[in-house]
């Protein structure tokens, strides 16, 4: 524990008061509040912060209660969710503006009366590296560090904060401040963990189909950065060879684990200058252990390994069957296909690799961006999803000998959540026979076309003296001839 | 005549087994140049067409205009580079044009595999062309016999697999095709042909620099015409209308500009075309005088005219109003004259001579069939055939001067060998039974080999000889009308004869059927185990078999591309420039354009200085990183080390005061890099950026794999510090330090730290 900054500005501290007076008079105070931080999971911060939420207005009953988030953390921000703690039932949260969330609380709140909420928050990438040097062998330190109070739209009596970190089992506790009296601005956790951590800036996954070859083409690109300490010093090749063949722990990311379904095939691993030649896929096939879906490991190896703020472009991708992902009624087609896929660095040598390794999520997308490319021909579409999206577009696309080209279905999002991996897309559209056959008779048509204009060219002729005018010449003389016997008769 | 087959006349019947043979030609052309793409990836090979590469995808992105007028100033720096007007845009507005035409239609191909592939698909058009070619100096069948061969000439191959995007893959093409099509234009005496003729000639000229070999040979061709008194109006015709129009065209490419007027390479073309209108003029004076005269006049008018141009010539050269010879140039005639005066064009190993093993490695049996084609030709001795003997001169001249000139060979002696072959064919095969049937019976045709295959051949001296032939066809047509008939006793003995004489066919026929399967055998031999390696991507094989992969030069050049700033200025040596731009986009010093030896001798300068001298000339270049290549740990021979020499004897032309070769040999004379190498060498960057902390990791008594010497005991290096290096070790990429704060130097600052690779 490092209570840093011991003195408390007298501002500050004024503005607060006046802030709490105003929101007191709203009539909901938060009697009760214990934040639990879990960096467990890093990059992923588990943010809990149960509330026993009570009504103190005279007459007003709430239908809402407003969580807020810090301006600074909201960019961090992942997933916030709002549940009853006695019944665990979701409640449904909006965004107001900027950090401020809104849940509907399933029964107004008449005065007088209490109920406890828990506000589940997910950041990425808020826990940063001290120091932020460190030499390629050396353990990775890192250091948490937030306010002491949970920024609320209410005045709060009581709350404290709990922080648990990988490498310590005892969770390490801010707190009770009462009132909104901390004595401190900051509070922070400094702890070893040499977990690999992992940053997407930015990561697009793109759905190809193709209901010709029964293929559902699966391409993800993503832009890639090693969260672990820079190196401090110059890179040492020695002793990166040496713990290689020692066997020693270090900081450089060598593999990256990603799960493709068991049915994938045709794999490839490519990024801007060719292939990457040292991939490979396990044979095995495992299974998973929340939907019970098999998959395998692809083993990529970027072309170097990753040492703390390193940067990895590549992209791969693999085909799976359709059918596996396409249901049919009639004309109208259900589409349902993951919402991202998984991918986990790995520090660890050849030999030592795990599946369990591939399962961890240690890798954080910043800037998600989710592409549906639908057959040509496929019309009213309806996309639904449980996780909400910062914007869902449609963009025409043509690909290989399209003739009216096809609809992109968009989705973008910023950091994604850790259960992303869990949730699904569901994109529906009708798709007629007809539009089955459009490339095929346009093709044909196409180089049927070019065949008669071939023909009609071989058949003209273009010379100054063609064979046509010849011909007539002939013929002409002929008639001459027959002309002039004609007369000599 | 044959019956119709499906529909079709016997006519129709060959030219569709014609162009059924041409196809598959073309398949086994590609085909046989995929072996790279198979066993890599498609991928761009070397060091070239990484640039070309590069400019390619700049004018698919940023369109023509743009493309034209680009300044690089990540090349060359801080000079930078005009590369719309340096470069030949022929092979680049190619790509961009097919890959623009591809997603014209809606197929959404990278530029990449555009360009892997140009070259094996204008291979098949190289094949093409030489078919036309050899119809048109000889017959069908030569024609499809050259262009088989073309078809896989490891001479060509060499140049033109899957990956190899460089100017030589589509100028072959156009340099079959122009000669093609200047022959025609000589047959036909046709302003249109020439024209054409002219155009592919521009084509040429905008593709590769190799366009001056084109620009003395048709002229050459002319004047042995004129002077061995062949000119006629269609020679003036064609010369005329292909010299103005070709000039006028070459000189719109920017980096050809205006040379055709003033530059010794383009003289003989200027002067040639001055005899044609003398010729013509005397032509005209012909009609007035009487023929002896004439040709006294002429004769001395010729000889006074060539006397006076070259005096010309001589006399423009020496004032300088015409451009000297390059240096390239030189090294044709004198192959000694590079290494002496220009190491730097001596240090490419395509330019060196050609050791006479290559000639068969490449060609094969068309080595042997090449003089037996020449002597036909000369038995012949057409317009055509002047043209063809003069090529085959000058371009075994130049081949053999010069490796990389076993391109403009391989064409001509895949035409010899079709023309022999096609001899030996017709004379084996197709006048053979025909002339034997003459004194045969009726029945002749129970050889079903020779029966049938006389059958089909019979029509080619017929049809395709055409009558300017008329002294070979005279001898094979006297034989052709076949007396019928003839007594039996005649026909008994005729048969035991007929039985005789198919002894030596089957073995002739057999023995070339044999040269030309092992042809094929060797070509796709060649291809596949010399020719098909990109050099970016090295395969070893281990003990099991099986192929691993290494990937060191990628693995650099991505690190670079994604970790080091945008704007950094990565030094090397010249050989790497162009990967390093196409491949970690960053800026570099020197590159494989060579266009400014100052520049490149500085670079070899820092390498060959010691560290503090190359410190302070690296920092004043801006310089952020230093790329060095080593084989030590894998045994790559082609690493910096061994290069060095080049880069010293480089430097040492423009900086004799700073650097010397014989420096860099210790006491014993010896070019050593363990402890007893010598001072200079110890001292020098190079040395030092090679070996810096190697022995730490191959343990005390390890040696150097290419040198197969001991490790030098203590390197120490102070300036600089290890930013990457990649698995192997091919790669060492180091940061120049920035100054210190305190403003020590670097070697107070180590000495104080405790260095690290003094053990």
């Amino acid at each position: 524990m490092k209570p840093a900054g011991m003195h408390f500005p007298c501002v500050a501290a004024l503005c607060l008061m006046l802030f709490a007076r105003t929101l007191e008079a709203s009539g909901l105070v938060n009697t009760n509040m214990i934040r639990t931080v879990r960096l467990t999971q890093l990059p992923f911060v588990h943010e809990q912060v149960g509330v026993v939420v009570q009504n103190e207005h005279a007459s007003k009953a709430f239908k809402t209660y407003t969580a807020l988030v810090d301006d600074e953390k909201a960019t961090h921000l992942a997933s916030i969710k709002v549940h009853e703690r006695k019944s665990g039932a979701e409640l449904e949260t909006v965004q107001v503006d900027g950090g401020r969330y809104r849940a509907t609380l399933r029964r107004a709140l008449q005065p007088g009366e209490k109920i406890s909420l828990n506000i589940e928050t997910v950041f990425v990438n808020t826990v940063d590296a001290r120091p932020a040097r460190v030499k390629q062998t050396e353990d990775q330190f890192w250091e948490w560090a937030d306010a002491p109070l949970v920024p609320s739209a209410y005045a709060t009596r009581k709350q404290k904060t709990t922080v648990h970190v990988p490498s310590r089992e005892a969770a390490t506790t801010f707190g009770p401040y009462f009132d909104s009296n901390a004595n401190t601005t900051q509070i922070s956790v400094a702890f070893k963990s040499n977990n690999e951590q992992l940053e997407a800036l930015t990561h697009r996954r793109e759905y190809l189909v193709s209901h010709w070859a029964d293929d559902l083409n699966v391409l993800e690109h993503y832009q890639l950065r090693s969260r672990a300490p820079e190196n401090d010093g110059p890179f040492d090749k020695v002793a990166q060879t040496v713990s290689k063949y020692m066997k020693v722990r270090d900081n450089f990311v060598k593999t990256l684990l990603v799960k493709v379904p068991a049915d994938a095939r045709e794999m490839y691993v490519v990024d801007e200058i060719g292939n990457v030649s040292t991939s490979a896929v396990s044979g095995r096939r495992h299974r998973a252990a929340e939907d019970g879906g098999s998959f395998k490991i692809m083993q990529l190896r970027p072309r170097y390994p990753l040492l703390g703020g390193w940067n990895y472009t590549w992209w791969h991708g693999y085909s799976v069957p359709l059918s596996s992902h396409l249901r049919t009624q009639g004309a109208r087609h259900r589409l349902k296909v993951p919402f991202v896929g998984s991918i986990a660095g790995c520090a660890a040598a050849d030999d030592q690799l795990s599946v369990a390794m591939a399962e961890r999520q240690n890798t954080a997308v910043a800037a998600y961006e989710l592409r549906v490319v639908l057959p040509e021909g496929a019309a009213n579409i309806d996309v639904r999803m449980s996780l909400a999206a910062d914007s869902v577009r449609r963009q025409p696309f043509s690909y290989y000998f399209d003739s009216s080209g096809r609809t992109v279905v968009v989705i973008k999002r910023r950091n994604l959540p850790p259960d992303a991996a869990h949730q699904s897309v569901l994109v529906m559209y009708d798709y007629s026979v007809l539009s089955l056959w459009q490339k095929p008779l346009v093709i044909a048509t196409a180089i049927f076309a070019l065949f008669m204009l071939g023909s009609a060219v071989n058949r003209l002729h273009f010379g100054l003296a063609g064979k046509s005018h010849k011909k007539k010449n002939k013929k002409q003389q002929q008639q001459q001839q027959e002309k002039t016997l004609d007369n000599s008769n | 005549m044959a019956g119709k087959v499906l529909g079709l006349t016997a006519v129709d019947q060959t030219s569709l087994l014609r162009i059924g043979i041409l196809g598959l030609i073309s398949l086994v052309a590609i085909g046989s140049r995929l072996y790279s793409v198979l066993r890599f990836e498609s991928v761009i090979h070397e060091f070239d067409p990484w640039f070309n590469y590069r400019t390619t995808r700049y004018l698919v992105d940023n369109g023509f205009d743009k493309f034209w007028n680009w300044f690089d100033e990540t090349a060359w720096y801080p000079l930078g580079r005009v590369v719309g007007g340096t470069l030949y845009p022929g092979i680049m507005v190619t790509s961009a044009a097919i890959n623009n035409a591809l997603h014209a239609v809606n197929i959404p191909v990278d530029v990449r595999n555009v360009c892997v592939f140009l070259a094996p698909v204008f291979s098949a058009l190289t094949a093409v062309a030489t078919y036309k070619l050899g119809k048109e100096v000889q017959s069908e069948t030569a024609g499809l016999l050259a262009a088989a061969f073309m078809g896989i000439a490891p001479g060509y191959i060499s140049r033109s697999v899957a990956g190899s995007y460089d100017n030589e893959g589509i100028a072959i093409f156009l340099l079959v095709l122009t000669f093609f099509l200047w022959l025609r234009a000589v047959r036909l005496g046709s302003a249109a042909y020439a024209a054409v003729t002219a155009a592919a000639y521009f084509y040429m000229v905008s593709a590769w620099g190799g366009y001056v070999f084109i620009i003395n040979m048709i002229p050459l061709h002319a004047f042995a015409l004129l002077a061995m008194g062949r000119y006629s109006n269609r020679l003036y015709v064609a010369y005329s209308t292909f010299y103005v129009l070709g000039t006028l065209a070459s000189m719109q490419i920017p980096f050809v500009g205006f040379q055709p007027t003033f530059t010794s390479e383009h003289m003989a073309a200027l002067g040639t075309f001055g005899l044609m209108q003398i010729a013509a003029f005397a032509g005209l004076v012909r009609a007035q005088l009487p023929a002896q005269q004439f040709q006294t006049l002429v004769r001395a008018a010729v000889v006074a005219a060539f006397a006076a141009g070259c005096a010309g010539l001589a006399v423009l050269t020496a004032t300088g109003a015409i451009a000297p010879w390059t240096g390239r140039f030189y090294s044709l005639w004198d192959t000694a004259y590079a290494k002496v005066h220009i190491p730097i064009i001596a240090s490419v190993s395509e330019h060196q001579p050609t050791p006479w093993t290559n000639f068969f490695f490449d060609l094969n049996i068309l080595i042997w069939l090449f003089p037996a084609g020449i002597y036909f030709s000369f038995r012949q001795l057409t317009d055509h055939h002047v043209f063809l003997v003069l090529y085959a001169l000058f371009a075994s001249y130049f081949a053999g001067v010069m490796v990389r000139l076993m391109l403009t060979l391989t064409p001509i002696v895949c035409v010899m060998g079709g023309i022999s072959m096609a001899n030996v064919f017709e004379s084996f095969l197709g006048a053979g039974p025909t002339s034997d049937a003459s004194t045969g019976s009726a029945n002749s045709s129970t050889d079903s080999v020779g029966g049938s295959g006389g059958d089909r051949k019979k029509k080619n001296p017929a049809k395709a000889v055409p009558k300017r032939l008329a002294g070979e066809s005279a001898q094979d047509g006297s034989a052709q009308p076949a007396p019928d008939g003839g007594d039996t006793q005649q026909g008994q003995s005729a048969r035991q004869k007929r039985l005789y004489a198919l002894v030596p066919r089957v073995a002739v026929m057999a023995n070339f059927l044999y040269f030309l399967c092992m042809y094929q055998w060797h070509c796709s031999w060649v291809t596949s185990s010399a020719y098909s390696s990109p050099s970016v991507v090295l395969a070893s094989r281990a003990p099991d078999g099986t192929t691993h992969i290494i990937d060191d030069f990628r693995e650099a050049y991505y690190w670079l591309r994604k970790n080091t700033e945008a704007d950094a200025k990565v030094l090397s040596w010249w050989d790497y420039g162009y990967q390093l731009a196409g491949m970690a986009d960053r800026t570099t010093l020197v590159d494989n354009n060579t266009w400014n030896n100052t520049h490149i001798a500085t670079v070899g300068r820092i390498m060959a200085s010691d560290e503090d001298t190359a410190y302070a000339i690296a920092r004043s270049l801006d310089v952020n990183y230093v790329l060095v290549v080593f084989g030590g740990m894998l045994g790559y021979s082609g690493d910096d080390i061994n290069k060095f020499l080049w880069m010293i004897r480089i430097a040492q032309g423009v900086y004799p005061d700073h650097v010397r070769e014989n420096d860099f040999f210790n006491d014993q004379g010896q070019y050593s890099i363990g402890d007893s190498a010598s001072p200079a060498m110890r001292a020098s960057l190079m040395h030092k950026m090679s070996y810096y902390r190697f022995n730490e990791v191959m343990g005390g008594r390890a040696f150097d794999r290419v040198r197969k010497q001991q490790l030098p005991s203590s390197v120490t290096l102070d300036n600089f510090e290890e930013a990457y290096t990649t698995e192997n070790w091919m790669v060492r990429i180091y940061r120049v330090k920035d100054l210190d704060n305190l403003g020590r130097s670097h070697h107070a600052v180590a000495a104080l730290a405790g260095r690290r690779g003094s053990a």
